[in-house]
């Protein structure tokens, strides 16, 4: 990252229920534009409530949140949303409208856009998203992977700068996981922020270059995800297990297998294992 | 009014003295304080009956969310001083405060010491159908649950620009479906949801249902439901006999 | 004998007009032991799982032609209530399933309903417990509980109706790796300490893979495939199925492509190893 400041900077935040549960405990987080992060941890370890701190659904008891170096306390929610969007778990958290049309047209109802320019985006979001078909049907009618779709969708014709997104992948299967990122990676060209909260490991370990590891209220990991995930303690105590690809480099290595202590990812794994193998039969060759 | 004040009802596990009470001596409870409550227009005796509340909050370890309640009617309260000091008196608005503090009071302190698995149980043995006493203590496990998914919706809402405010009476009622709409439907979903799950139990079975925990009324429940009956005897007598009262029973402020 | 049989069964809900099962001749067996069924969203697994106990036809009122057998019972002929003790189902979502005030009554209601005695529930109550490991729990309230802990006692509710086969629709949806391990893990206890039949709807293959030893494939509402895990797995229809297939899977299947590898594809690390084991 270079020198450039964060475009979210959270200074000691703390948050606390009205009832007295600590949420939150000293979160220091610096956020830079274009950044795809991670947070991960166990279920109630604050992750949501840190990412509602950040279009306002939550002000912090406690310390600071700038975004684009603005103090946000004392921003709307309404004002914050423009530039955070938060994608949440449950689509039927917030389908209502007529038709699916009309879903998108609410959206996009806070900017007092002109009837041409309304249209317009809508147009333009149903088209990304491959909801045409479904312009005039009812958003209750859709299946579950659809409505997920229309739920970023209603997020994503606002154009905010940073995007988060909590548990994407839950039921989805191989097909739609692979819309997603290629949802994501569009977005990372045109320089948007984006947050993943999952649970997702392999998901993590293979397309998220930096995780934070939650637990407890606190940040008890903040680096790049290939270390994050490698460390037994930290896996340990954000209720994670360690990536498969990593599981079997380690049990290559229980088994005397030389050089695999810094193979990660899967294509580190098969490259070992085709370069292994074709030496093998290689020197087997000679005999 | 914010939903705080809800609460204050919530059943809440505690051992004290009241949570340990058969559901129906707490029945009669809220039955006993709410006549009591409607016998009297004046304050000195409204106001007894309401101090008499204060021990059985006490020793029912229900204090702080007692509390809760009555400063949740504040709103309330206000708005009808205004209006009935406009109308009649004064002291009329204070004896009509004091009489829906004694009534909230009384069923506050139902709900927060009957657990809904109880309550379902002495409706079932008030001869009420299994089905309809259930179906009571579903929807009170519910409540919570439907409260937290109210509030996912509106979270969920606001950050896609949804404002709560609206100006207007029809706009703020415009305002409401995107709130309603998804609540409702999470709530049917949920609800078929519960059902299926109900049914994979044989739920419903034609088989006579035993029931592995029973209430049972023991000495400490007719022991306080003989102390009901004779409060209430006693303010009846008094309302009877009002006019044999001494002066202070009728005091009110000049206004 | 078949505890599952499907004879050429479809159905669709009512209003829809595509079917959602589509000439469905299924038969699970007693020994068929822990079965995994699979398939992209929108396949058919839930509405198939609902055909098992009954509550399809009878509780999702729809269209349906053909017949469903528990037991050698066709399923429109008697009760879901009667359906219960022989097929067991735990859904996706504990939040839904628990009604009780306290875990204790949770597993007692299903015995209730049956009029079981109170003695011999509280004896039940014991043993179910003991199983899914929620004896320091039994009074607690729902909503006291993990993600986890809720799962173990909508699981021991319904083990204690003592069902032929226990079936689970996603069950790891809501839990974090862990949790979602150890969950598993004591379904694969019960399913040999009880010695009753597990059938798993699941998304989350890399969990599963190592514990399961029968696999159903579904498509567009039709069972593409049923067989043993191995030969499932090495098979065509698993390939070309848009599921989340394991990084092992994937690595050896590479392997294969590039003709460095022949044998059969591993379901868990343990056999992935046993793989190599040659090559040292």
């Amino acid at each position: 990252m270079s020198a450039e400041l964060p475009l979210i900077m959270i200074k000691d935040v703390n948050y606390s229920y009205p009832n007295g549960t600590i949420a939150l405990k000293d979160i220091n987080l610096n956020l830079y534009r274009g950044e795809l992060i991670g947070i991960m941890g166990k279920n109630g370890a604050g992750k949501t409530t840190l990412i509602r701190t950040l279009n306002g659904l939550i002000r912090p008891t406690q310390g600071e949140i700038y975004v684009n170096n603005k103090n946000i306390n004392t921003a709307t929610i309404a004002t914050l949303s423009k530039k955070v969007g938060i994608i949440f778990q449950n689509a039927s958290h917030q389908l209502f409208a007529n038709t699916v049309e009309d879903e998108i047209k609410f959206s996009l109802k806070s900017f007092n856009l002109s009837k041409e320019e309304s249209q317009m985006r809508t147009n333009q979001i149903l088209h990304q998203f491959n909801l045409e078909k479904y312009r005039e049907r009812s958003p209750l009618n859709l299946s579950g992977g659809e409505s997920k779709k229309l739920a970023i969708a209603s997020i994503f014709c606002r154009d905010p700068d940073i995007l988060i997104f909590d548990e994407p992948t839950l039921g989805q299967d191989a097909r739609e996981i692979e819309f997603f990122i290629r949802l994501i990676e569009k977005e990372r060209e045109n320089d948007k922020t984006i947050i993943i909260i999952t649970h997702n490991i392999e998901f993590a370990f293979e397309f998220i270059p930096r995780t934070i590891l939650m637990a407890d209220g606190k940040i008890i990991a903040d680096g790049p995800t290939q270390k994050v995930l490698n460390c037994e303690e930290l896996i340990e105590k954000s209720s994670l297990i360690l990536p498969q690809s990593r599981q079997f480099s380690l049990a290559l290595q229980a088994l005397g297998f030389q050089n695999t202590d810094t193979l990660f990812s899967k294509a580190e794994v098969t490259k070992y294992l085709m370069q292994f193998i074709k030496n093998s039969s290689g020197s087997a060759q000679k005999r | 009014m914010s939903l705080e004040f809800l609460n204050a009802f919530k059943f809440m596990k505690k051992d004290s003295f009241l949570h340990n009470l058969d559901p129906r001596a707490k029945l009669f409870l809220a039955i006993v304080y709410t006549i009591t409550a409607l016998l009297f227009n004046q304050i000195i005796p409204l106001f007894l009956i309401f101090l008499s509340l204060i021990p059985l909050v006490i020793i029912g370890k229900i204090f702080r969310q007692w509390v809760k309640s009555i400063r949740g009617l504040s709103f309330l309260v206000i708005f009808m001083i205004v209006l009935n000091t406009l109308f009649i008196s004064l002291s009329f608005a204070i004896a009509m405060i004091l009489r829906i503090f004694i009534m909230v009071s009384a069923f506050s302190i139902f709900f927060l010491t009957v657990d809904p698995n109880s309550l379902a149980l002495s409706l079932i043995s008030m001869k009420l159908p299994y089905e309809f006493a259930f179906s009571f203590s579903l929807a009170f496990r519910f409540v919570p649950t439907i409260a937290k998914e109210a509030q996912n919706i509106i979270d969920a809402q606001q950050s896609r620009g949804y404002e709560m405010q609206a100006k207007g009476i029809i706009n703020q009622i415009k305002n409401l479906f995107p709130l309603l709409i998804p609540l409702i439907i999470c709530s049917i979903k949920r609800a078929f949801n519960v059902a299926e799950a109900l049914e994979s139990r044989a739920f419903g079975s034609k088989k006579e249902r035993s029931y592995y925990y029973t209430i049972k009324y023991t000495i400490k429940d007719w022991i306080f439901t003989f102390y009901l009956v004779l409060f209430l005897t006693a303010f009846i007598i008094i309302k009877i006999q009002f006019n044999i009262m001494p002066e202070f029973f009728l005091w009110g402020l000049p206004v | 004998m078949d505890l599952i049989r499907f004879e050429k069964f479809f159905y669709r809900y009512k209003g829809n007009e595509e079917y959602a099962l589509n000439d469905i001749n299924l038969r699970i067996e007693k020994d068929d032991n822990f079965v995994l069924l699979c398939g992209e969203t929108g396949s058919g697994k839930t509405t198939l799982i609902r055909c098992m106990n009954g509550l399809i036809p009878q509780f999702y009122s729809g269209f349906y032609k053909g017949k469903v057998f528990i037991n050698e019972v066709n399923t429109v002929e008697t009760s879901i209530a009667n359906l219960s003790t022989e097929v067991g189902i735990v859904f996706q979502n504990p939040e839904n399933q628990l009604i009780a005030m306290n875990v204790e009554h949770e597993i007692a209601f299903g015995l209730e309903n049956l009029g079981v005695p109170p003695k011999k529930i509280a004896q039940k109550i014991e043993e179910s417990a003991s199983l899914t490991e929620i004896e320091h729990l039994l009074d607690k309230a729902p909503f006291e509980l993990s993600g986890g802990e809720q799962q173990r006692v909508a699981i021991a509710s319904i083990l204690v109706l003592e069902p032929k086969i226990l079936i689970l629709d996603e069950p790891t949806a809501l839990l974090d790796p862990q949790m979602a391990r150890k969950i598993i893990t004591l379904l694969k206890e019960i399913q040999l300490e009880r010695k009753i039949t597990i059938l798993i709807s699941e998304h989350r293959l890399d969990l599963l893979l190592p514990f399961a030893d029968h696999m159903i494939l579904m498509k567009n509402g039709k069972v593409l495939e049923q067989n043993s895990l191995e030969k499932a797995i090495n098979g065509e229809n698993f390939q070309k199925l848009n599921l989340n297939k394991p990084v092992i899977y994937s690595i050896f299947m590479k392997l294969r492509e590039e003709n460095l590898f022949e044998g059969r594809i591993p379901s868990s690390i343990p056999d992935a190893i046993n793989s190599l084991k040659r090559y040292k």
